[in-house]
């Protein structure tokens, strides 16, 4: 279990970065926190012409509050997010999935953008983007775009990100004030990736609901938003009635997988139990 | 002692050596679980810069004989298992080409550039399909893919079951499992061609048993090998075998005249590693309506992979599952049959418990439903059945002697740790918040420290019942004490260095013990089926006894009085009523090699002494487990919430080592009962090949655990120990299993198969069902 | 080695240099080309995290991580835990409770936990599972360990 061999390039700047993808034409990989991408080259599963590691380009790491968005630099460690007040405060939501997501060791190393741009269906960072309907900013040799959550996640592993592009920045919206959020998970193990997971925010408003947002990871090839389970809620309020009721909604709106850890029926079952957990703690919080 | 080292990083295990002009070697191994080999081209990987030598299965054929496991076994096939196939492949990962390296990265690119082409053959993917009539076989030459079949009977269960009250029964499975020493498996061999001597250190358990196969394969005189065991990783059984990776790089080294290392990786660990269980029992269980056993029958398949392994063969875990699945209960009738079939997976071999596991959970779930239906409570049923004091020895129906035990006490008393009564009280509690909780019993008994009476696998080729010690009280008064034991963890230099230290008389830190090298001790075969303390302790009592009674000879004289007189404790010699009146062991053994001048008329000088041990039968160990678990119904998750221990190992020479070897085995067991699974596809591919899908688990998925130890010496081992390195695994699955059965009471849901995944148990609790 | 890049930082407090592949995990460089074998390979693919060791302060896996990646790194290995012949609180507390038994995952499990005792000196026991969770222990039921880190902990409070 040994990587292959590869061309190494740890650029200085994203530029240096992104005209090195250009040279590899879709061949390069870039490496982020690596907590992926190196398992899957000392098991040969992945074998780029060359790695383009971002680990030396320090203007990839920052937390800061723009514009009513979070925004963090794509090589901001987990670890960093998981400690950081500002996170803590404005995106409460992603410091809770935040300690879902491995083990420590590996959040020091792994980071907020390496985790959305490998697209693992079962990890909670992508869910959480999704949930939040925040947004990526992919630079590419034409200069920046900005990605909604819903158009970014294509398939298991895959993304829109095109081949000579480059994940840069990730950016929630900071969280409303009568919030009230949850992550839920059920995982084999402590640490482990996902079997479901449910990352809710629900906005208290009086006695309403203004609004209601809810994803999923494990539940099928991308995080799912469950549009129609938030729509039971913001039309109903959080009731523990319209809560069951959007559980219930939320499995049919996935299409999950079989594989060896769980099948297809019971992740859509777990779907509605960890919908409606996140549902309701999200709901205490929001009336703390 | 030998925690100081592996503290601070200094511990040195196999893949730390490095020897000058060393070779690293990878094996290309087959993606095909059943495949002819129609050509195997080396040639583009032997030109790459760096590789030294490409080694197909026909040219190592010349070098290194396959293993071949006998046995006496009526019945049994054994089969051909070469270093490098030759003709077909048996199981996906078998090694087919071996690369030589100047590093490990070169070796594996240099795999990518071996041309192999195979013929897929029609898998063998279960037994079921195995043992049809028209299958194809694993193994043409044994002509059957039923390796063995083997029964054991008692009375006549027939007629007893037809005959009882109740009568329950179902089939049981317990899916595949793997060792997972954390140090996967890794070898070295360094051949010194001047003197025609071969050094092999290994990751094993068993140095001197592979010093003799190997001498026989390598066509090399046992005296002109040696086999060293250096600090290795853990063991559990999977380290116990002869592997083909072993005979490799022994004939590797001798062929290219450099030392040769492999460390396996975690990916090979889990393809090609010894696996345990898989068997599939059908079992039932027959009780008066007062709930006494009347009778047991089962009929047991074990799944035994691709090749029966050496020396334990493909009987070891099967046929000890029909010897056991009796427990530690009066069973009059019993009728046992067990036949292990030949698959294209990897090969089964002996695991922490072997067989018991699987026996207990059986007879434990059995138990407890002959008390459900009888409306009973699961102890008070146990407590009717379990053998008592006044009854022992006793022979067990499949004719091993239980000389000993503890089992009503153990129960009674862990009955009582757990505080029983309240548990059930609480039990009724939170139900209502839509929580279920459980608890669970396991009783068992096992034979451990076998000796020559009993083989340790059925009909085997060699007697494992016996192991000897040299002790020595060097010049300088330090005791060197040498076992053909070795250690994987099990803290043998401290427990047999206070073995010594006691027996002999000395300070426990003049004490040092060496194993795991068969240059340095005496001849033995290693640690293995909890028999370290009891064959190699008592080897260690015989050799230090008989040097104490020396080294008071030798002080009586020196000191003029009579050796009755003496007394030697502390590493001192002191004459009693007189302490000023003494001598160090260090002045005795000073005497002892200066000769006849100072020791006593035709003493022979020295002090050392070597003693072998043979505990005959062997001796029973017991123990009860009882697990408190908490299933939520809507996730089908599983916590252990509580788990109670109470053992009885005999005499305890190191608690807190007991209770490690206690809580380690518990450890184990409930990975087994809750997440551990070997997965293959029906074509033979192995799904679980990394540790992200085969799951061992971590602190946060196991409970705290108390132990109580009982310490009834056993009566016919020498010193009163008894084996406690396996009970863990033994219990603990059935424990955690009849717990979740328990919690599930109300549903009506019964439990056959191991492990209780989470999407088991949400198939069983989405199954329309019946309430009790 | 054509394309051998050049890796120096500092070891146990010791600057410490070598030459290696670019691909060269960087466990394989503590061990190979820096000799210091206390730290462990168990799985090569970040789960086992016998490998942990302290880069720039912060328990890390060192086999998912190449060895070109420390270039200019502060690191701490098992090597560097005990202090002029003096075991560690922890390596004390190890032995004190039997917090090992083969010794394979002690080095990369005593890098996690000084990690966790460093972020949080008071765990409770749920949070001592939780933090050593991230290493493997086949041997112990984590009994010891747990009882050990506890034990640490109060020592170096």
């Amino acid at each position: 279990m040994k990587p292959p061999k590869f061309d190494y390039h740890a650029p200085a700047s994203l530029d240096e970065a992104l005209a090195l993808l250009r040279r590899y034409g879709g061949d390069a990989k870039v490496l982020a926190g690596g907590q992926s991408l190196m398992p899957l080259l000392n098991f040969r599963l992945s074998r780029p012409a060359a790695l383009v590691d971002l680990n030396r380009i320090p203007s990839l790491a920052y937390i800061e509050e723009r514009d009513g968005q979070v925004r963090f630099g794509a090589m901001t460690r987990q670890r960093t997010i998981e400690f950081s007040p500002l996170v803590a405060r404005r995106v409460p939501l992603l410091r809770e999935a935040t300690k879902w997501v491995g083990h420590l060791p590996i959040r020091t190393r792994g980071t907020i953008g390496g985790s959305i741009a490998h697209a693992d269906p079962s990890a909670e960072y992508p869910a959480v983007l999704t949930a939040l309907d925040g947004e990526v900013v992919a630079r590419g040799p034409k200069g920046e775009r900005v990605v909604r959550a819903r158009d970014f996640f294509v398939t298991y592993l895959t993304t829109s990100l095109e081949a000579d592009e480059i994940l840069v920045e990730v950016r929630l919206p900071a969280t409303p004030a009568g919030a009230g959020w949850a992550l839920e998970e059920f995982a084999r193990r402590h640490g482990d990736f996902a079997i479901v997971a449910i990352a809710a925010l629900v906005v208290r408003d009086g006695a309403r609901c203004g609004a209601a947002r809810l994803a999923t990871a494990g539940a099928g090839p991308v995080p799912v938003r469950l549009r129609a389970a938030e729509e039971i809620l913001e039309r109903d309020g959080l009731t523990d009635a319209a809560i069951d009721a959007a559980a219930r909604r939320a499995a049919e709106l996935v299409s999950p997988d079989s594989d060896i850890h769980a099948s297809a029926d019971y992740r859509r079952h777990l779907t509605t139990v960890l919908t409606r957990r996140a549902l309701t703690r999200a709901r205490t919080v929001a009336h703390a | 002692m030998e925690d100081a080292r592996l503290l601070q990083g200094q511990g040195r295990f196999v893949a730390d050596l490095t020897l000058s002009r060393m070779l690293h070697v990878a094996f290309l191994r087959s993606p095909h679980a059943h495949a002819r080999l129609v050509s195997v081209d080396t040639r583009p990987a032997r030109t790459l810069p760096g590789v030294a030598a490409c080694v197909t299965g026909d040219e190592i054929a010349t070098h290194a004989r396959p293993i071949r496991a006998e046995s006496k076994m009526a019945g049994y096939h054994a089969t051909e298992f070469p270093p490098l196939a030759r003709g077909k492949v048996r199981f996906v990962g078998e090694a087919v080409v071996a690369v030589l390296a100047e590093s490990r990265y070169v070796a594996e690119d240099a795999l990518e550039a071996v041309d192999v082409r195979y013929a897929a053959l029609p898998v063998v993917a279960t037994p079921e399909t195995a043992m049809a009539g028209d299958a194809p076989l694993v193994h043409e030459a044994a002509g059957s893919n039923v390796l063995l079949s083997r029964a054991f009977v008692r009375g006549d269960a027939d007629a007893a079951m037809a005959g009882a009250a109740v009568v329950v029964g179902d089939r049981f499975r317990f899916h595949r499992h793997a060792g997972v020493t954390m140090e996967n498996r890794a070898c070295l061999a360094d051949w010194n061609t001047g003197a025609g001597e071969l050094t092999l250190w290994s990751s094993t358990q068993v140095p001197g048993l592979l010093r003799e196969a190997l001498a026989e394969l390598l066509d090399l005189p046992a005296h002109r090998l040696r086999v060293v065991a250096p600090d290795v990783g853990g063991g559990f059984g999977v380290k116990s075998a002869l592997y083909p990776e072993e005979v490799a790089v022994c004939a590797l080294a001798r062929l290219t005249g450099r030392p040769v290392k492999w460390v396996g990786d975690r990916r090979e660990d889990l393809l090609t590693s010894t696996q345990a269980w898989d068997e599939t029992i059908d079992a039932e269980l027959a009780v008066d309506a007062d709930g006494t056993i009347h009778a047991l029958r089962a009929r047991v398949v074990a799944d035994v992979g691709a090749y029966s392994i050496h020396p334990w063969t493909a009987s070891i875990e099967v046929v000890q599952v029909i010897s056991f699945l009796p427990g530690p209960y009066r069973v009059p009738h019993y009728r046992g049959e067990a036949w292990g079939v030949a698959t294209n997976k990897a090969p089964m071999g002996p695991y922490r418990g072997v067989g018991r596991p699987v026996s207990t959970f059986v007879t434990e779930a059995l138990v407890d439903r002959a008390a459900r239906r009888l409306g009973m409570d699961p102890v008070a049923l146990r407590l009717r059945n379990l053998i008592r004091p006044d009854e022992l020895p006793y022979r067990s129906p499949s004719g091993v002697v239980w000389d000993s035990g503890s089992f009503v006490e153990s129960l009674e008393r862990a009955r009582d740790v757990v505080a029983y009564e309240h548990v059930r009280a609480a039990q009724r509690d939170p139900r209502r918040a839509g929580r279920y909780v459980g608890v669970g019993v396991a009783c068992y008994v096992e034979l451990t420290g076998v000796g020559s009476a009993i083989p340790a696998s059925p009909g085997a080729a060699i007697n494992t019942g016996t192991e000897g010690a040299t002790v020595r009280v060097d010049p300088s008064g330090t005791v060197t004490a040498s076992f053909g034991l070795a250690c994987q963890g099990q803290g043998h230099e401290t427990t047999l260095a206070q073995v010594v230290a006691a027996e002999l008389g000395a300070r426990l830190e003049d004490v040092r013990v060496v194993s795991g090298d068969t240059a340095a001790g005496p001849a033995g075969t290693g640690t293995y089926a909890s028999r370290s303390a009891v064959i190699g302790g008592g080897a260690a009592i015989l050799a230090a006894r008989a040097l104490r009674e020396k080294a008071l000879a030798i002080g009586a004289h020196l000191l003029e009085v009579s050796a009755d007189d003496l007394t030697l404790a502390d590493s001192r010699a002191t004459v009693r009523g007189a302490p000023d009146r003494a001598l160090s062991l260090r002045e005795i053994a000073r005497a002892a090699y200066a000769g006849a001048k100072r020791l006593p008329a035709g003493m022979e000088p020295g002090l050392e002494a070597t003693r072998f041990y043979d505990p005959y039968f062997g001796t029973a160990s017991n123990a009860t487990h009882i697990a408190v678990v908490e299933v939520d119904p809507e996730t089908c998750g599983v916590v252990v919430r509580r788990f109670v221990v109470v053992e009885d190992c005999g005499r305890i020479i190191n608690p807190l080592i007991v209770e490690g070897q206690a809580i380690g085995g518990v450890a184990q067991g409930v990975g087994a009962a809750l997440l551990e699974e070997i997965v293959y596809d029906g074509d033979g591919q192995l799904l679980t090949g990394s540790l992200m899908d085969y799951l061992v688990p971590t602190a946060a998925e196991l409970p705290p655990v108390e132990v109580v130890h009982l310490e009834r010496p056993s009566p016919t081992t020498l010193g009163g120990f008894k084996g406690v390195g396996e009970g863990g695994t033994i219990g603990a699955p059935a424990a955690v299993a009849n717990a979740i059965a328990d919690a599930l009471k109300p549903l009506g849901i019964e439990l056959s198969e191991l492990p209780v995944t989470p999407d088991r148990l949400f198939r069983l609790l989405s199954r329309p069902r019946q309430a009790l | 080695m054509p394309d051998a890049v050049t890796v120096r930082l500092t070891v146990n407090g010791v600057a410490r240099e070598g030459r290696c592949e670019p691909r060269k995990l960087f466990v394989d460089f503590l061990r190979e080309d820096l000799g210091l074998t206390g730290t462990h390979v168990g799985c090569e693919h970040g789960v086992c995290g016998a490998c942990t060791i302290l880069i720039d302060g912060e328990a890390a896996r060192s086999c998912i991580m190449l060895a070109v990646q420390a270039d200019g790194a502060e690191i701490l290995t098992i090597e560097g835990l005990a202090q002029n012949g003096k075991l560690h609180p922890l390596q004390e507390a190890f032995r004190e409770h039997h917090g090992l038994q083969c010794g394979f995952c002690t080095p990369g499990m005593l890098m996690t936990a000084l990690d966790l005792l460093r972020t949080n000196p008071s765990p409770t026991e749920a949070e001592i599972r939780e933090g050593i969770s991230a290493v493997l222990c086949r041997c112990t039921g984590y009994h010891g360990i747990i009882r050990a880190v506890e034990a640490a902990a109060r020592a170096m409070r």
